[in-house]
């Protein structure tokens, strides 16, 4: 159990910068996720980590340790890979004693421990099977076993759960979850899928194009993204662009944006000026449908529906305004009155935009 | 159900049929090596010469070819790994180079050792000479086979070992090399079948005390003719052969040589 501490992390390949200047300080026991698309640098920033990649620039640390110029094998991590990588020539045991058998334990030792990590996964009595014989989800477990049983300082996953199918995943995820809690590791964990990284972290590091654009809890990243591509990547938004008109000062400082015709009312976290050019996020599920006397507000918009979508348990709809097509997602029983309702003209109110500086 | 039937045997008939037509040679070896010349009996009497002096020979065969296969080992598992697992310049040139005794007419190759032999290392005739001679004509047959299984391993069994505590000399021996089975095997079998019958070469370099079984029995051949102990030397040889091969996929058959296309 370490707090792991990145400064300035860079990785070059040529003139390309797959991960520039990361820093991050991970609290000992704290579950954090890389989360970004396919190649944003998240997996490179974690091998880096590992000491599988070795960093252009940058220092890692953990608790006050710099492990830079450590091989992996003198790091004392748990790395599980999307692949599991488990040595198919050996037993599920001889999988988990691997890492002990190489320190040259006492045999009684390694066995005791392998018994204690096949208990803690729930799979006793498989000790004797080869990885091959095991499902999809027992071998990423047996892949967490064996990584726990060296009683790692750090645990790392890249995409563990990725090759398995959904069912698997979402239960896959908790056992993760669990474990890392009951053992109380540091856990670095790399995904791209969102429903994963907001089930687990305790903090959630996104990141764009080698940096890291945003990092906070889920709350603070879906509801207050910093920047357009986080606003995008973390659930879904309408980008517009407007204007400050007015800013109401106080402990909580509120400005008025316009933009598309309507006038917007947003906290302000980032010192807004008036006159100063913003973008504007709305989120789909933040439009809704209005009717009646409190249709004339600033605040509410009419559009043609132009599209809908029954999707279960969301309607979703574009609705044209003026040129631009915002994204609506309706939940709840009232979505189903939506639906005779293509090329009809609505009246919806837009809550809660996050405005940032453009 | 009749015109069903006739298709099957067709079909079974056109495999034994090659089958016969590959075993003919070594049938009829065999069968000249037990029939008498005189009266047309037949007696196992001509393989008596085969454990007289014979069995010198053919130990000489098979020590050296083990030797080779040792040393091939040992070349070609640090070279395959050079070239596959570490960034190095001109690595195409480097491989074809390394393989040159694979498209080397073995006439040319022996003409080429005699010269090294006489006039830079004093090794010709010698059983040195024998086994450098032997090394360096097949160690692309166990380079190839091992590169292509390294290709085919992932990194992350490398990466996995090392993040669980092993060394590079540890993960090598305790996850590569079993993981590597297949390619070594098949390099192991494809130099013994290549080395132990190997004669032109051989020709060339081998002396008095070194005179191997494909050698001893072409030999004969020139000074006795076609005698029935001509044969059980040449029917024994093969049957060597045969059996090392058999007893090699029986060890390891179904566990390593899957995917090798060799079974």
């Amino acid at each position: 159990m370490s707090r792991v501490r990145l400064v300035e992390l860079s990785k070059h390949y040529g003139a390309t910068a797959a991960v520039e200047r990361v820093s991050a300080d991970i609290a000992e026991g704290e579950f954090v996720t890389l989360l970004g698309p396919s190649g944003c640098g998240k997996t490179t920033t974690l091998r880096m980590i590992a000491g599988l990649i070795e960093p252009s620039a940058g220092s890692i640390f953990f608790d006050e340790q710099r492990v830079n110029d450590l091989p992996p094998q003198r790091r004392n991590i748990g790395f599980v890979f999307q692949s599991h990588a488990l040595f198919p020539h050996l037993s599920v045991a001889d999988n988990i004693a691997f890492g002990l058998s190489v320190k040259r334990r006492p045999r009684a030792e390694i066995c005791a421990r392998v018994e204690e990590m096949l208990a803690l996964v729930e799979l006793l009595g498989y000790g004797e099977r080869l990885p091959a014989q095991l499902s999809g989800g027992q071998q990423q477990r047996v892949a967490l076993a064996r990584v726990l049983a060296t009683d790692p300082r750090v645990l790392l996953f890249d995409e563990p759960l990725s090759a398995l199918d959904r069912n698997l995943r979402d239960t896959l995820k908790y056992s993760i979850l669990e474990l890392q809690r009951r053992t109380g590791k540091t856990a670095i964990y790399v995904t791209h899928d969102q429903s994963e990284a907001f089930a687990i972290s305790d903090r959630i590091f996104v990141m764009n194009k080698g940096r890291v654009e945003q990092s906070g809890t889920q709350i603070d990243i879906y509801t207050r993204p910093a920047s357009e591509f986080v606003a995008n990547f973390v659930g879904d938004n309408n980008v517009l662009r407007g204007t400050v008109e007015q800013v109401e000062g106080g402990g909580e400082r509120s400005v008025t944006v316009a933009c598309a015709g309507l006038r917007l009312r947003a906290r302000d976290t980032h010192g807004l000026r008036v006159g100063q050019a913003v973008l504007v996020f709305v989120r789909p599920e933040h439009i809704e449908l209005v009717e009646g006397p409190q249709a004339e507000q600033p605040d509410v918009v009419e559009g043609a529906v132009e599209q809908i979508v029954f999707e279960g348990a969301t309607v979703r709809m574009l609705l044209e305004v003026g040129g631009l097509a915002l994204k609506v997602s309706v939940g709840g029983t009232r979505r189903l009155t939506l639906l005779g309702r293509a090329g009809q003209r609505l009246r919806m109110r837009l809550y809660d935009p996050v405005v940032i500086p453009a | 159900m009749r015109g069903l039937r006739l298709r099957t045997v067709l079909q079974h008939g056109y495999i034994w049929l090659w089958l016969l037509i590959f075993v003919l040679p070594f049938l009829t070896t065999l069968d000249y090596s037990l029939k008498s010349v005189a009266d047309g009996s037949y007696s196992l009497r001509a393989y008596r010469y085969v454990f007289g002096s014979f069995r010198d020979t053919l130990l000489l065969s098979t020590w050296a070819t083990l030797l080779t296969i040792v040393i091939n080992l040992l070349v070609a598992l640090p070279a395959a790994y050079a070239l596959v697992r570490f960034p190095l310049p001109g690595k195409a040139f480097l491989l074809s180079t390394l393989n040159l005794a694979l498209y080397t007419p073995a006439v040319v190759m022996g003409i080429s050792l005699v010269i090294v032999y006489n006039y830079v290392f004093d090794i010709a005739q010698s059983f040195t000479g024998l086994i450098a001679a032997y090394v360096v004509g097949s160690y692309p047959l166990m380079l190839i086979p091992i590169i292509v299984a390294l290709r085919d391993l992932p990194t992350a069994f490398d990466e996995a070992a090392r993040c669980l505590g092993a060394s590079r000399w540890q993960t090598f021996l305790r996850v590569e090399l079993p993981l590597l089975g297949p390619g070594v095997s098949a390099g192991i079998l494809l130099t013994f079948v290549i080395v132990f019958n190997e004669y032109l070469v051989t020709l060339f370099i081998a002396g008095p005390g070194t005179t191997t079984a494909p050698l001893r029995v072409y030999g004969l051949i020139r000074t006795a003719g076609f005698q029935p102990s001509t044969a059980a030397l040449a029917t024994t040889m093969q049957l060597v052969s045969f059996v090392v091969v058999l007893i090699f996929f029986r060890l390891f058959g179904s566990r390593y040589l899957k995917g090798t296309y060799l079974i």
